[in-house]
């Protein structure tokens, strides 16, 4: 009995010790690792949409749906928003920009896993260059890449499917304006 | 010191982790894609080695005998968590890179294992010297598969191009030329070991 105690107190010190030492660690890479995100977000935004000055985080509830960009003369141009799509061995997640005719302007891939050589191909300017100036119901002309069928397809599927309800979503928007 | 010195030179060749050893195997064909993964994986478990190495040769005496795995894992767990916080504060990209194998650096093997076989027996600068031998000859041998894995599976080095008109071999860039490769190494390390001797 009176070992058991010892063994439950032994551990929870060790516990209670290793808790206030990632409390500490946390507290001060906190701030840190939010604006690391901020800064990321802020320039794949720039980069799909390159005309845009500004841009306006349209949220349901804490959730960010997408942003609203507005050029240099605060006239509205379009919008960018986030894609994710399973591909073969991760989630793949692309920032895209588009512009409110529902032309794309350009994609970039935030986040994959992909095969290195094959699926992980998806960030190249060959692949995400096609992407350029279509309309989002034309994105079947997009040329998959060679042995890496089910990796593109989730990038262009993903952008395809959420375009359309950004698309609708900024309809509504301006009639109800 | 020479004794020191001998502690860090044994994880490098004489008990290499992954070639010699064969331990923390599974984090070694998953993120030896490319170089920098390697490298990136090979410092984070460096790191977690030291500080759960040293922790655990000072509270060695403290540790009852029949909970010291539990304890052990604790100790672990908040260094790999800590490396994780820090890597998302400075290197975003790497992490996401390495994505859930940041985590399991807590169930790497080689980690316990140096704990267990170690760290639970030695002062904490033998331990220090211990893991810092074990964390390096784990990057090296990582950085030796990922180098040859992306540049036959890619053609590139650090993500670079190194000649044009190379043809990569897919193959290695997957599981089953991971495999390949690190069986040809373990292979060829054995081999020298027995010339030796």
């Amino acid at each position: 009995m009176k070992e058991m105690v010892r063994y439950g107190l032994t551990l929870a010190l060790i516990c209670v010790s290793a808790s206030a030492s990632l409390a500490v660690v946390n507290s001060l890479t906190k701030s840190k690792i939010i604006e690391q995100a901020k800064i990321e977000e802020e320039a794949s935004l720039k980069e799909v949409l390159k005309d845009a000055q500004k841009f306006e985080e349209i949220k349901l509830g804490d959730e960010v749906l997408f942003y609203k960009a507005f050029d240099k003369d605060n006239k509205f141009i379009g919008a960018a928003f986030k894609a994710s799509g399973k591909g073969y061995s991760s989630v793949v997640e692309t920032m895209v920009g588009m512009r409110k005719d529902g032309v794309i302007t350009a994609i970039k891939v935030l986040s994959q896993n992909e095969t290195p050589g094959l699926g992980a191909r998806i960030v190249e300017p060959s692949f995400t260059g096609q992407f350029s100036d279509k309309n989002i119901e034309g994105l079947s002309d997009v040329q998959a890449i060679t042995g890496a069928t089910i990796s593109s397809r989730a990038v262009i599927e993903s952008i395809k499917k959420k375009a359309r309800e950004i698309k609708k979503l900024l309809a509504s928007e301006s009639v109800s304006q | 010191m020479k004794n020191l010195f001998r502690e860090f030179l044994k994880g490098i060749i004489k008990e290499n982790p992954t070639f010699v050893l064969a331990l923390g195997l599974c984090p070694t064909l998953a993120v030896s894609v490319s170089l920098i993964n390697g490298l990136g994986m090979g410092i984070a478990a460096t790191f977690v080695l030291l500080g759960s190495n040293i922790i655990i040769a000072l509270i060695k005496n403290t540790i009852p005998e029949r909970v010291r795995i539990p304890c052990y894992i604790v100790v672990i767990a908040t260094f790999v968590t800590i490396t994780e916080l820090i890597m998302k504060a400075y290197s975003p990209a790497l992490n996401r890179s390495l994505g859930i194998y940041v985590p399991l650096i807590v169930v790497n093997c080689i980690v316990l294992g140096r704990a267990e076989a170690y760290a639970s027996k030695n002062t904490a600068v033998n331990s220090f010297f211990d893991g810092l031998g074990m964390g390096v000859g784990f990057t090296l041998a990582l950085l030796l598969i990922s180098g040859i894995r992306e540049f036959l599976g890619t053609g590139k080095l650090f993500n670079h191009i190194l000649f044009k008109g190379f043809e990569p071999a897919f193959v290695f860039g997957m599981p089953s030329g991971a495999l390949l490769i690190i069986g040809l190494l373990l292979g060829s390390f054995n081999l020298l070991k027995n010339k030796k001797t």
